[in-house]
């Protein structure tokens, strides 16, 4: 009953908004990493841009809701049904949990989509006293010695893994995967050579390329970064391999009026084309790619199926 | 950046106090304070537990400014040398402190060491990304804060109590004059392998990136009271006890600073939100960082060896004024405490969940106490626990299964007989006590 005079209250007003939505309170930009993790910083740098380029008459306050891997900041949203002053930024985690998690009932698709904004290329690094020198030699290796070789990583869900099972498949080999719950004890794990590979953020891995500690062999991407034009792309290097795109962009809350959708894909498109954004996306490696509401509902349904099979068969148990 | 650094640094002092005067740990780090600091201002010395505390600070967060300074980059090589084998021993090496944490009945401690590798374990297990024991609660996903078990066991648990015990009469008493608020020159003398072993202890595990200021703390009170003439004291308030786990915490942050600025790998979530700040500014950390920002390095170290100084001038004539909290009658008292404690749960999560979890432990840990089971080894399991679980599973990927790798590797194999030999302490006990016995 409740829900229904909400809801009622809701196509009213919008109604009577008709074509246009400003907001009116302070914007809350809700993200599922505590302080210093990837989506935070890109809140923060996100809020001083839309401030800067006056793309906001009000301001905008980061959320923190961390736990789950995304799980909590999604049904934070989900429960936020119909708020017009509320966003959040995503990640591919949020459609991979509901995949392997139970708990994890709210899935991008029960959010509004509002747009895509990045994607986060990677890189496969080794150290740089390694004996590989490009990628077709630490296949060869693995090839050799199967499942002695290992790579540093997250979880069995992340990105990272997923590089290793499309590998695997391409060349039929196999080597090992160890989790490491940090980045900082990932990258120490290579340096200190007790594992043989990583893939690894090109900013990461930036600075110890500079230092002489690292070497990249491959860029997990369609085309070469700015930052490593010698280094060949997974394709390039002889693998054929479609990398699965690490991305982030924004959603709302489910039930938001349509005028509303439109605010945000208009804000945050023209955020994309600002010079503040473009610096930026160009300082951190990434990769632009704004996409609206409707391609990005495209996408989820993409990227969904795509990890459901790598992770079947990467042995990871699916539970949707 | 400089601010967050004082920040940091200020947090890790501020933990002491509430630790000391409530029983309310404010941080992970500050656990091991409330075994005997709380104990301390239970018999009227709460002036002179906060004093050591705040020298014991100020001695170990200069020492680990100086390792800081002189010796980052060679210690950061070394620190790579270290893996999940090597972290594994060090967990099991705090773990084995269980045997000197442990009140009366070892039996007691060990259940409730496992009782708190059990909740460590609660979750989603990083490598198969399955859920345990998390009940179909999405808020139980990313495991239970380890500072809502700590608060709800130590602080509430202790209110809980003291209400059940004495009603309405004050809690604590405290000595008037001011000379009794402050540390005596005995309690500086007994401290003073404290400082040291807590200083050296913090700062190499604070080097060390994914080890952290708790374990460092742990680590440190059991050293102390390892090598202590009188062990059976430590519990019941004794400056030891508060000066070496709090000068270890502090020196941690000196340690903990180096693999992120010499190699760009924050060592613990705080040292990461540095990490966030100082990219912000248009810094790069890494490798390169301080060979080329010298002016910001050496500009963070001038600021922490101020911050150190300030924490000392500023706390110092404080103390008694802290201490006068515990004159307030327990109806004032204990209300602010059960307060304090759960709005500090709450901001650091902003879950009402998370504040349930805090009146069950609250009540478990006022249960642990009637049944007389200490608390400290339930917190140790649960802080110990997840690291030591990764790490031993990361070893194992290593050696392909075999356990082997464990004690092939020197730095694990030392530190695993090390903890074997705790272990053993209490059977030497045993063993010395029958053969007195016999030789009567």
């Amino acid at each position: 009953m409740k829900k229904h005079l909400l809801f009622a209250l809701l196509v009213g007003s919008s109604t009577a908004f008709a074509q246009s939505f400003t907001p009116t309170r302070p914007i809350e930009l809700v993200v599922h990493t505590g302080p210093g993790g990837g989506s935070d910083v890109l809140a923060r740098a996100m809020v001083i841009m839309l401030e800067k380029e006056k793309l906001l008459p009000v301001r905008a306050q980061v959320a923190n809701k961390p736990g789950g891997g995304g799980v909590v900041a999604a049904a934070y949203l989900a429960e936020k049904k119909g708020e017009t002053h509320t966003i959040g930024i995503f990640t591919g985690v949020w459609l991979t949990n509901p995949l392997t998690s139970n708990e994890a009932k709210v899935s991008l698709k029960d959010l509004t989509p509002i747009a895509r904004l990045l994607l986060e290329p990677a890189v496969i690094a080794v150290k740089a006293d390694a004996p590989y020198k490009t990628l077709a030699d630490f296949v060869n290796a693995a090839k050799q010695k199967p499942g002695e070789l290992k790579q540093s990583g997250g979880s069995i869900t992340s990105r990272d893994n997923v590089v290793r099972q499309q590998l695997q498949k391409a060349t039929g080999t196999r080597w090992q995967f160890i989790s490491f719950p940090g980045g900082g004890e990932r990258i120490a794990a290579l340096l200190g050579g007790h594992v043989n590979m990583m893939v690894i953020e090109p900013n990461e891995a930036g600075e110890h390329i500079r230092a002489g500690n690292m070497r990249v062999l491959a860029q997990v991407n369609e085309t070469r970064l700015s930052a490593f034009p010698n280094v060949p792309t997974l394709k390039e290097a002889g693998f054929n391999v479609t990398p699965v795109p690490q991305v982030r962009g924004v959603v709302a809350p489910p039930g938001i009026p349509r005028e509303n959708v439109a605010y945000w894909e208009g804000v945050f498109s023209k955020l994309s084309q600002t010079e503040s954004w473009k610096k930026y996306v160009a300082d951190n490696q990434f990769e632009n790619a704004y996409q609206g509401a409707a391609e990005l509902t495209k996408f989820y349904e993409e990227f969904t199926g795509q990890m459901r099979g790598i992770l079947q068969e990467a042995g990871v148990k699916t539970v949707r | 950046m400089i601010m967050l650094a004082g920040i940091y640094y200020g947090a890790k002092y501020g933990g002491s106090t509430t630790s000391i005067l409530l029983n309310v740990p404010g941080e992970s780090a500050s656990v091991a304070t409330c075994i005997d600091g709380y104990q301390m201002a239970r018999n009227g010395r709460a002036g002179a537990a906060l004093g050591i505390a705040a020298i014991a600070s100020f001695i170990a967060g200069t020492v680990g400014v100086l390792g800081l300074m002189l010796i980052a980059p060679p210690l950061a090589r070394m620190s790579l040398a270290f893996s999940s084998p090597e972290y594994f021993a060090l967990m099991a090496l705090g773990l084995a402190m269980v045997v000197l944490l442990g009140g009366d009945s070892m039996v007691k401690a060990l259940l409730a060491t496992l009782v708190g590798l059990w909740l460590a374990g609660i979750g989603t297990d990083l490598f198969s990304q399955t859920s345990r024991f998390t009940f179909g609660r999405m808020e139980l996903l990313s495991g239970i804060d380890f500072v809502v078990v700590a608060i709800g066991v130590f602080a509430i648990g202790e209110v809980l109590a003291n209400m059940h015990e004495r009603g309405g009469a004050p809690a604590i008493a405290v000595p008037k004059g001011l000379r009794n608020l402050l540390p005596t020159r005995q309690d500086l003398k007994d401290s003073r392998f404290a400082f040291a072993n807590g200083s050296l202890v913090g700062f190499f595990i604070g080097v060390l990136p994914g080890a952290g200021s708790t374990i460092a703390s742990f680590i440190s009170y059991g050293i102390e009271k390892a090598v202590s003439r009188h062990p059976e004291k430590f519990g019941q308030g004794v400056v030891e006890g508060v000066a070496a786990p709090e000068g270890a915490n502090n020196a941690e942050t000196g340690g903990a600073l180096i693999p992120m600025l010499t190699l760009g790998i924050p060592g613990s979530s705080t040292t990461a939100v540095l990490l966030a700040a100082l990219v912000l500014w248009g810094f790069k950390p890494g490798p390169l960082f301080i060979p080329e920002n010298p002016a910001m390095f050496w500009g963070l170290v001038a600021s922490m060896y101020l911050g150190n100084v300030m924490l000392l001038v500023l706390n110092l004539p404080l103390v008694p004024v802290f201490a006068q909290v515990l004159r307030a009658p327990t109806y004032v008292l204990y209300p602010l405490v059960l307060g304090i404690s759960v709005v500090g749960v709450y901001s650091t999560s902003s879950s009402l969940f998370d504040v349930w979890l805090l009146a069950g432990f609250g009540l478990g840990g006022y249960l642990m106490r009637k049944l007389d089971y200490p608390s400290a080894p339930l917190i140790l399991g649960l802080v110990l626990g997840g690291a030591m679980e990764r790490a031993l599973r990361q070893s194992l990927m290593m050696s392909d299964g075999s356990l082997s790798i464990l004690v092939a590797r020197p730095v694990s194999a030392v530190m695993l007989s090390l903890a074997l030999l705790i272990l053993l302490v209490p059977l030497f006990g045993k063993f010395n006590a029958w053969r007195l016995k016999a030789l009567k």
